[in-house]
This record gives structure tokens, sequence and C-alpha cells, in this order.
């Protein structure tokens, strides 16, 4: 698991302090702060970057609204992003709207807040409302990632990285090659989620990743991983078998 | 000369006479058979209305109205015996009009199985007699007298001899005239006809003038004479007079002939002075008729004059109510515009005398709190110069615990403007209250582990409300302020759900000092003004309260306080839920 990592628009350093701070006591990686619109941009392209925390005002003017209009404009390697914001006015918020942010931040916050508004722009830019604080789910997942909220911090877990997956009721319990760990997901949910190219069912209870199988034994029924792991196959599930090509 | 005024004298008389004989037979006529049969022809055929309405009009006197539904009858019946009744009426009434000719075409157009063509004839004959048509008269009546029903028929005999003897007498067949007048005077004397009689006595006499019997003509003309003096016709006194006053003359009894004349013009005179009178009389009646039309007339302007100022009175009284009425309305108008000015004008005096207020306590805070920040500092420099690092810790708290309230006080004050001029951003969602108190929460941790007050949050995860985020976090931060305010070192705050029927009923619920009714009441009121509160020593604005009431009921709720003084206080927030697809 790794951590959430931050890009932070701020050009007060006392503030961004404050929101490292903040951020760093509840396990995110800060990237970078950066204090005008054109350091932004060159970190945000640069480096890894999960979400952005974005001050409206830049100095007197609204800069970074206009970071959020620029990397708007480019979808693909668009990222959530939250505004922060001194200012109840109304104006500011007009015009912030309409690059529609994800959350909004005020001024002054406690680290709760801040975590909170990460959590609800991550959820709402991935569509997937009302995740973090409902009972029933604890997990976002996006095209390469999964991110978990355990113990009041977002972690996340590349999904190349997943060997397979175990389901029972509503947990669901994720094997990597190096741990192993349970989410708050039921099964239609995590199936409907995942890549289907990736991820194919192997039994009621099992989720596999297709490129980490090795060995398919339809004797036993039973699959073995690249890590040697062994899961079980089920009959129900034989048709897997011609998404690969044999070798006769 | 003398030929000349006697035959002068007999043509007034046969006029005279004749209109009076005529006169009598027809009153007879009328009042009796004609009466009877015209009546029972009407009843016994039909289509005889005209004729009714002729007989009707006849028997009035109304000789146009008689002679117009006279020949309406003729024109539509053919009927012999009613067409005969109609030229009988027709007849009479031209006869009465003096419109002779007429008379006598209608009288010929009667047929002569009529039954009154006896009356008819005599009609006839005196038509003629009065034209002077003697020949024409004398057969006609002869007619009469040799008809054989002439004895049961109503026609005077006195009347008729009479006619006959005149007109012998006009023809000269004075044999014939003298048997006709004087049988016909026997007859007169006989019927008490005095007038009649007077005049066939100078009738006779005139004969017997005319024959130079004067003999025999001078006792007639006295005996006219002296009748005359027991009628009241002027006429026949006058003529009278006359004839005796020429009888004398020729006499050459000059003294009596003048007595006689002048009492001749003296009856002439009053003949005159009564024509005179009838004429003044006319005129009068003239003048007065012209002096009633005048009256009549300005009566008629004057009623014109009062109709018009009738008529100004009732548009000038419409008028002056029409401006009375827009007087009023405007006066109405006026005082209810002033009403409204005066209510406005109280309330914004009140909220400039809370505003006034506000200001002052919201200034005297910030004083006190900057003048304790000063003192705090002064402290602070003496220790670190005394190196005293000891009372540091202690100073700086205090110094946190003053720049929070301030800050407090000053952040609701600007949310409180921007709530006045609706700047502030609002937008009400689904929210879960859970995380939303959590943060809020978050802040005051420290401030009650100092005090020692435990803190419960009881809220499910899953309890959704429909608020607007910002608003809601500055009522909550408000109401832990107030809830770690008012209580005891080592007391109890818990935030809880009550009820999620309706509303969602948030409690934040404090063991503390609790609060007397009235002042609830007065937290409650909706224009409450910032007040001092009970606990002098714990002095507020009451702005918070304020504020929190303003931004619930923003939300669309409602905002509610249950208190007990020593045992603590119950803030219940009560915010819609969301719906349920929404």
């Amino acid at each position: 698991m790794d951590n959430v990592r931050v890009l932070i628009i701020e050009d007060n350093p006392a503030e961004s302090d404050a929101l490292v701070k903040a951020l760093e006591a509840n396990q995110y990686t800060v990237v970078g702060v950066a204090q005008t619109n054109r350091e932004a941009l060159e970190l945000f392209y640069k480096s890894a970057v999960d979400i952005v925390i974005i001050d409206v005002f830049l100095g007197d003017i609204p800069d970074g609204i206009t970071f959020a209009e620029t990397i708007t404009t480019v979808p693909n390697s668009l990222k959530p992003f939250v505004f922060l914001t001194s200012s109840n006015d109304r104006a500011v918020f007009d015009r912030a709207k309409l690059t529609k942010p994800y959350s909004f931040l005020m001024k002054p916050f406690n680290e709760l807040e801040v975590v909170y508004a990460i959590e609800m722009a991550i959820e709402r830019f991935y569509g997937q409302n009302d995740v973090f604080f409902s009972e029933e789910q604890n997990t976002v997942i996006s095209n390469d990632y999964l991110f978990i909220k355990k113990n009041n911090t977002l972690k996340k877990v590349l999904i190349s990285e997943i060997c397979y997956i175990e389901v029972e009721e509503r947990y669901c319990t994720i094997f990597t090659e190096k741990e192993k760990f349970v989410i708050l997901m039921s099964l239609t949910k995590i199936t409907e989620l995942l890549d289907a190219s990736r991820f194919a069912r192997t039994h009621r209870n099992f989720i596999v990743n297709l490129a980490q199988i090795e060995e398919i034994d339809t004797t036993d029924n039973r699959i073995v991983l690249q890590g040697k792991q062994v899961i079980p196959f089920s009959e129900k599930y034989k048709d897997l078998i011609q998404r690969f090509r044999l070798l006769k | 000369m003398l030929i000349d005024i006697k035959s002068l004298l007999s043509i007034i008389f046969l006029f005279t006479i004749s209109h009076i004989t005529v006169r009598a037979g027809e009153n007879q006529l009328r009042k009796s058979d004609l009466s009877i049969s015209i009546e029972k022809t009407i009843l016994r055929n039909q289509n005889t209305e005209y004729l009714r309405l002729a007989w009707s009009y006849f028997q009035k006197n109304n000789w146009d109205s008689t002679l117009a539904y006279s020949v309406k009858q003729l024109d539509v019946t053919k009927n012999l015996e009613i067409r005969n009744y109609a030229h009988y009426l027709s007849g009479n009434c031209f006869r009465e009009k003096n419109l002779l000719n007429d008379a006598k075409s209608e009288f010929t157009s009667i047929t002569d199985n009529f039954k009154f063509r006896l009356a008819v004839k005599s009609n006839l004959g005196e038509i003629y007699l009065e034209q002077n048509n003697f020949i024409q008269a004398i057969k006609y009546f002869e007619g009469i007298e040799q008809s054989p029903d002439y004895l049961k028929s109503a026609i005077t005999k006195s009347a008729l001899f009479h006619d006959i003897g005149l007109c012998h007498f006009h023809l000269l067949h004075y044999r014939q005239a003298e048997k006709y007048l004087i049988e016909g005077a026997e007859l007169q004397e006989g019927e008490k006809d005095t007038s009649g009689l007077i005049a066939s006595y100078m009738d006779i006499a005139n004969l017997y003038y005319e024959q130079y019997q004067d003999a025999l003509a001078i006792p007639y003309f006295e005996k006219a004479y002296q009748l005359s003096k027991r009628v009241n016709n002027f006429e026949l006194k006058q003529n009278a007079a006359l004839n005796m006053a020429v009888v004398e003359e020729n006499r050459k009894h000059y003294k009596e002939a003048l007595v006689y004349r002048a009492e001749y013009e003296a009856w002439r005179d009053s003949l005159t002075d009564q024509n005179k009178v009838w004429d003044i009389a006319q005129l009068e009646k003239q003048f007065a008729v012209k002096e009633k039309q005048k009256e009549v007339d300005v009566l008629a302007t004057e009623n014109k004059v009062k109709v018009a100022e009738r008529n100004s009175f009732i548009y000038v009284a419409v008028l002056l109510f029409v401006l009375l009425g827009t007087g009023v309305y405007f006066y109405r108008l006026n005082v209810k515009r002033s009403k409204t000015i005066f209510a406005q004008k109280t309330e914004l005096d009140e909220l400039n005398a809370a505003k006034d207020k506000l200001f002052s306590i919201v200034s005297h805070d910030l004083r006190s709190s900057v003048n304790a920040m000063k003192t705090s500092n002064t402290n602070l420099q003496s220790n670190l110069a005394t190196k005293n690092y000891a009372e540091l810790d202690q100073l700086l708290q205090t110094n946190s615990a003053i720049a929070n309230g301030a800050y407090n006080l000053l952040d609701n004050l600007l949310h409180w403007a921007l709530l006045q001029t609706e700047q502030s951003y609002f937008k009400q969602e689904s929210l879960r209250l859970f995380p939303i108190v959590e943060q809020v929460a978050f802040n005051y941790k420290h401030l009650m582990l100092e005090k020692n007050i435990v803190f419960e949050q009881l809220i499910p995860k899953s309890t959704v409300a429909f608020a607007d985020p910002e608003s809601l976090k500055i009522v909550l931060r408000n109401l832990f302020d107030n809830a770690i305010k008012f209580s005891k070192e080592g007391g109890k705050i818990a935030v809880y759900v009550r009820s999620e029927i309706d509303l969602v009923e948030l409690v934040v619920e404090d063991t503390g000092l609790g609060m007397s009714e009235t002042t609830r009441l007065n937290l409650l009121k909706t224009t409450a003004q910032p007040a001092k509160k009970q606990h002098e020593e714990l002095v507020g604005t009451g702005l918070g309260l304020q504020l929190c009431k303003s931004m619930i009921a923003k939300n669309g709720g409602m905002f509610t306080i249950e208190s007990e003084e020593q045992v603590g206080t119950k803030m219940i927030v009560s915010l819609p839920k969301p719906e349920k697809n929404g």
C-alpha cells in the first residue's frame, strides 16, 4: 500500500506549512508546493500526482482558478483537485464552479477538514460518491489504483500489483505479492468496477489478475500464480481457458 | 221702401222660424223612435261597429266624428238598411254644419223603404226652403202631407203647415198660404209654442199686409207684438217692434211709430250688445287662452329651468361625491402609506438600535480581548527577560484562548455581514452529519480537555440531512462554543440525533449552568437584540445564536432550546432530510 500523493499550490508559506503538516500527519505524501501557476503546471506534469490542492488566490489574482482551467483542458492527465479559499464570497465560488472543482476547503482548516475535502474530491472525481463515509464501502477504484480508506487515512494500491482477490460477503481480501488486506466492498460492486479484460472470476469467491496466472491445472481444478499461490478453479468458469493461447 | 223692408223682414222670419221647427222635430226623433230603431239595427246586423260609433258620436253632437264613421260604415257594408241609417246620420250632420248641398245628396241617397222616410222628406223640404227653392220644398212638404202614415209619424203638423204656408206665401199663392199659416197658427196655439206662434202671426200679418188688407194684418202684428213681450228672444222682440213701428208709420201714427222704433232700437242694441258682449267674451276668452298659453309657456320654461337646475345640481353633487371619494381614497392611501412608513421606521429604528448595541458590545469585547492580550504579552516579555520559563507555557495558553475567542467573534461578525448582504455561497446538498460534526468538534478537543469535559459523539454514520455544509459548520461551532463556555469543570457534552422522522433533530447537550425561561424565550425571539446574558461573568454578544437561527432558517430548518437551570441545556437543530431520490 502506498501513500496518496498530493500537490499543493499555495503562495503563503504559513498556509502551505499548515497544510503539509496536516497531510503528513495523515500519511499523505506531499509531492511539492508550488507558489505560482507556472511552477504548478511544471510539477503537475512532471511528477506522479493523485490530487491537487489549489489556493484560489495566488497573490491577489485568482490564478488558482486559471491553473484548474488549464489542466481541465487535458482530460487524459486530469486529476482530482480541491479549491482552498479563505473567502466565502459568492463571486469567487461562481467563477471557481465553472471548472467543476471536486471539493472546497475553507481556511482556516483543521486536518479532519483537509482529509475530508481530499476524500470527497476523489469520490466525486471517479464518480463513486458517498463511499468513504458510508458503512458499506471504503474503497474507490480508478483505472490504476484502489483508494482505500483505512483507519481514517487514505491509501492506494496499484491494481496491476494485485494477484487475486478473495471475496467473502461484504469483504474482499486483496492479495498482492507482498501483503494482503481487507476492503469493504461487495462482489457485484468490485466486478463492476474492475477492468474485465484484466480480471476474471475463477471461483465463486475468487477473482484473479489474468496477468499473474502461471499455470492452470484443469485436472485438480486449480490455478497457480507467479507467486506460487494456488487458488481454486471451478468448472463453472472453464470458459476462462479460451482467453489464453493454448500450446498443444 | 216699405216693401223692401217687409220682404227683408219676412226672410229674417223664415230663417228663424224654420230653424226652430226642424230642431223640434229632430229632437223628438232622436230621443224616441230613431234611437230604438238604430240600436236594434246595430244589434241585429253584423259589421255595424262603425255605425255604432257614428251613432254614439251623433248623440254627443260630435258631427265630424259621426261623419267619419258613417263614411267608413258605408265603405264596408252593402246592407241597405244600414246604409240608409248611415246616410241619414251624415245628412243630419251636414245640415248641422250648414253644408246644405252635401246634406241634400245624403238624404236623396236614402231609399224609399227607409223607416224614417218622412223625416227625410221633411229635411229635404226644409233644405230647399232654406235655399229659397220653394217649388221643390213644397213638393216634399205636400208629399209628407199626402203620405198615408203621416199622422202616425213624429212630424210636427204645425211646423209642416207653417212651412207649406211659407212656401205658398213666397210663391204668392196667398190663399193657400193664408189657409196653411192660419191652420199652423191654430195648431201652435194648441201646442203652446209661443215663439212659433209669434213667427206665425207675423207671417200671417205680413201675408195680409202684402195684399194691402191692413185691417186683417194689423191685429196679427199686434198679437205678435203682445206675445213677443212674453218671450226672451231679442230677435223676435226686435222684429215684432219693428213691424209695429212700420205699421204705425204707414198709419201715420208717428208718435206710436216713434215709440215702437225706439223699442226696436233698444232691442236691436241689446241684441248687438249681446253680440258685442259675446264678441268681447270671445276676445276675452282668446285673450285668456293666450294668457293661459303664456302662463303655460312660462311654466314650461320654468320647468325647463328647474330641470336644468336639478340636473346641474345632480352633476355637481356627483362631481362633489367623486371628489370626496377620491379625496378619501387618497387620504386613506396616505394614511396607509404613512402607517407603513411608520412601521418601517420603527423596524429600522429597532434594527439600528440593535446594530448600535451590537457594535458597542463587539467593540467592547474586542477591546477587552486585545487589552488582555496586551497585558499577557507584557507579562510574557517580562518573564522572558527574567528567564522565568515556567510561566511561559501558561501565558501562551492564555494568549491562545484570547485569540481564539476574538477570532470566533470576528468570524461570526463576518458571516453575519455576509448573511445580511446575501453574499455568501450557499448550496444545500445531501450531507452526512457524522464527518461534519467530527470536523467541527476537532477544533474544540483541546478546549474540552482543558476543562475536563467529556465529549460524546453519538451520531450514526448513516444519518443524512439536506443542508449547506459551511453554514451548518458555523452553527455547530457556535453551539460547541456555548456548550463549553457554560459547562462546569468536569461536565459532559453530547451530540446525538434525537429523531429522524420528519426532520433530523440534532442535539447538542451540555450539563452546564442552564438558563431561566425568560432568557430562553428571549434568545429564541426572532428579532431579539443581542443582550447581556444572565451570567454577567460570561458575557457574550448573543450574535452567535442570532447567526445560528438565521443560518438554520436559511437551510429550511428550525432551532429550539431546552434548558433547566443548574442542570443543563439542549440546543436542538432540526434540519430537513434529503429527498429520497435526490
